[in-house]
């Protein structure tokens, strides 16, 4: 039986223009959005998979040697002489003794804020509810956040895998409260660090390729050069303050120890941990200068 | 949809801005603009990105007052921004993003949560004509299409004023006249439009108001229609003899109408001060000279015509 329709069954309709009537926010959610973009961006979210398998290595690599600790404590768990002589890492090692971090940077840096200029999205970015007060924060909160999670997801990894590993799990939580805020509190002085240093260096320049060598060079060399005056010194030397990289390794030993560690090249400097502390605010604020002073003004 | 505001959406008082190597950019800029569709006219380096650049606070000027949708620009930049999309004229667009992503971000920064951002940007892309492309990188994108998507992000937080910087820059005649057929839209939509452009045909086919600035100064401003009326010029030709047009001339100045011989047969009238009796005084010096008139206009001028006149002053 054929069914005869009285009424169109399809209608192409003009939608037209809606108005926006729902809520909207201010310089706070305009940050919010862009700390979000970045954070997007530098994990290589909703970009092809070839952005994505950078970010994403890395976190495996900084995880590994958490987790190859706990797969070797697991495993001689049962021989308490091997469990003796096995040096497990320390989280205070831990925090900061990845390059791989610091190459995350490189790399990060300059893709979150070399095109917004190269491209000319600065003016388009700026007239929106947005100062660049605004920008430097969010930019520098994207790189601080992602720093901060590979930077501490992998001792959770080792805490937890230690834990799980240990003879008594509430006594391994107990006997190590400290690590509870120690590590965090290092992850983030090592996160602001780096992210400030690192979108500073960037801001610089157009180019990603340039930024991402400047982090590097600008981080690296000095490491290299301050480690040859040290070691023709005795193993430490003033120096060791404009070691650009080893920085907040000094703030991260204040925090476990209350004192610069052994392996330090400041270790032998009198007042080192003050010095150490000193030039680190001092990077720092160079840095926010830096930036504050990149995006004070933009050009239609 | 919304109500088109009803206060003037520019409006500045002396401004000025003056860079620090001495460079005056705007030179004491006086002016009220309506709502509605207005343009901005001038050449390049007249000033117009410069007023879009203290328009948005982007640069606080060096005299004089501002106010943009009802905000003074000087005391709540942040309020304007909220308030205004803005078009640019360079690209500007992040290019291994898709239409949607970048539009729904714009959104984003403008104050919209992420959820109506992304809905907006959809509707926006579809009003543009971009629907079916929305998903596809920019930088796969034709001139033409990556205009849309400016102007798709221009009008993503639906702003009360819209500024446009030379919209149809770079587009060929078809994209051109889509591109203003969008902009001519908005208006319905009950956004304001400042469309800076020095194409005069651009801004006489889609805007109600001009604005003409020339070397940081004001030029006018004013409805179009006003501006388009007759020019207060009465072209004659005449024929008969070889000097037809000098001794028309000649003769018309005898009945005090200042007349300008254009060619052998031509003469330009200026009827400012006669109005309608200068073609009873045209058509009886033609008679007394026994010439044969072949025809006689008011003659309409066009933006250029106004804004060379102007500007030559």
């Amino acid at each position: 039986m054929t069914v005869i329709h009285t009424t169109p069954r399809a209608a192409v309709y003009d939608r037209g223009y809606r108005p926006y009537q729902g809520p909207r926010g201010g310089r706070r959610e305009a940050t919010l959005a862009l700390w979000r973009l970045s954070v997007r961006r530098a994990l290589g979210l909703r970009r092809s998979w070839r952005q994505k398998v950078f970010p994403w290595s890395l976190l495996v690599i900084t995880t590994v040697p958490a987790i190859v600790d706990v797969g070797i404590a697991y495993a001689i768990r049962d021989d308490p002489f091997e469990l003796a002589r096995f040096e497990f890492l320390t989280y205070r090692e831990y925090v900061g003794v990845s390059t791989s971090l610091l190459v995350f940077v490189a790399l990060a840096a300059p893709d979150v804020v070399c095109p917004d200029r190269a491209r000319r999205v600065l003016p388009l970015l700026f007239s929106r509810p947005l100062t660049g007060v605004d920008y430097v924060v969010a930019k520098v909160a994207a790189i601080t956040t992602i720093v901060f999670g590979f930077a501490f997801l992998p001792h959770v990894v080792l805490f937890v895998g230690q834990m799980l590993v240990a003879d008594g799990a509430l006594d391994y939580v107990t006997d190590n409260l400290d690590v509870l805020w120690k590590v965090p509190v290092s992850a983030a002085v090592l996160a602001v660090y780096y992210a400030v240093v690192g979108v500073a260096l960037a801001s610089l320049t157009d180019r990603r390729i340039v930024g991402g060598v400047a982090i590097l060079g600008v981080t690296l060399i000095p490491t290299a050069v301050v480690a040859i005056v040290a070691e023709a010194s005795g193993g430490s030397t003033p120096l060791a303050v404009l070691d650009i990289r080893a920085l907040p390794l000094v703030l991260r030993d204040l925090v476990f120890l209350g004192h610069i560690g052994t392996d330090s090249r400041l270790s032998g400097v009198e007042a080192g941990g003050v010095l150490g502390a000193l030039s680190y605010v001092a990077v720092l604020l160079v840095g926010v200068a830096t930036l504050l002073h990149r995006y004070r003004e933009v050009d239609l | 949809m919304q109500p088109t505001p009803p206060g003037p959406v520019l409006r500045a008082g002396g401004l000025t801005l003056t860079y620090p190597d001495g460079t005056t950019a705007l030179a004491g800029l006086t002016v009220e603009v309506p709502a509605g569709s207005v343009g901005l006219v001038g050449a390049n380096g007249a000033g117009k990105t410069t007023l879009f650049r203290l328009m948005l606070g982007l640069v606080p000027p060096t005299a004089g007052w501002l106010q943009v949708a009802g905000c003074d620009v000087v005391a709540d930049p942040i309020g304007v921004r909220s308030r205004v999309g803005y078009m640019p004229e360079h690209d500007c667009l992040p290019l291994d993003q898709s239409a949607a992503d970048v539009v729904a971000t714009f959104g984003e920064l403008a104050g919209l949560p992420p959820r109506a951002a992304r809905q907006r940007a959809s509707d926006m892309l579809d009003l543009v004509g971009l629907d079916e492309a929305r998903f596809r990188p920019v930088g796969t994108f034709s001139t033409g299409m990556r205009q849309r998507t400016k102007l798709a992000q221009a009008l993503v937080a639906d702003p009360q004023l819209v500024l446009l910087d030379e919209p149809t820059a770079g587009l060929d005649p078809v994209g051109r006249e889509e591109m203003l057929q969008l902009v001519a839209r908005l208006g319905g939509f009950g956004i304001s439009v400042l469309m800076a452009t020095h194409l005069l045909d651009d801004v006489q086919q889609v805007c109600e108001h001009v604005v003409m600035i020339d070397r940081g100064r004001l030029v006018l401003a004013g409805p179009i229609d006003q501006l388009m009326q007759t020019t207060g010029t009465m072209r004659v030709e005449v024929g008969g003899r070889g000097d037809a047009a000098a001794a028309l001339g000649q003769a018309l100045a005898d009945r005090g109408l200042p007349a300008v011989v254009a060619d052998d047969r031509t003469v330009d009238v200026d009827t400012s001060r006669h109005g309608e009796d200068a073609f009873d005084v045209v058509r009886d010096a033609v008679a007394d000279l026994g010439l044969r008139l072949f025809a006689l206009s008011t003659r309409h001028r066009s933006l250029d015509d106004v804004f060379l006149q102007r500007a030559a002053r």
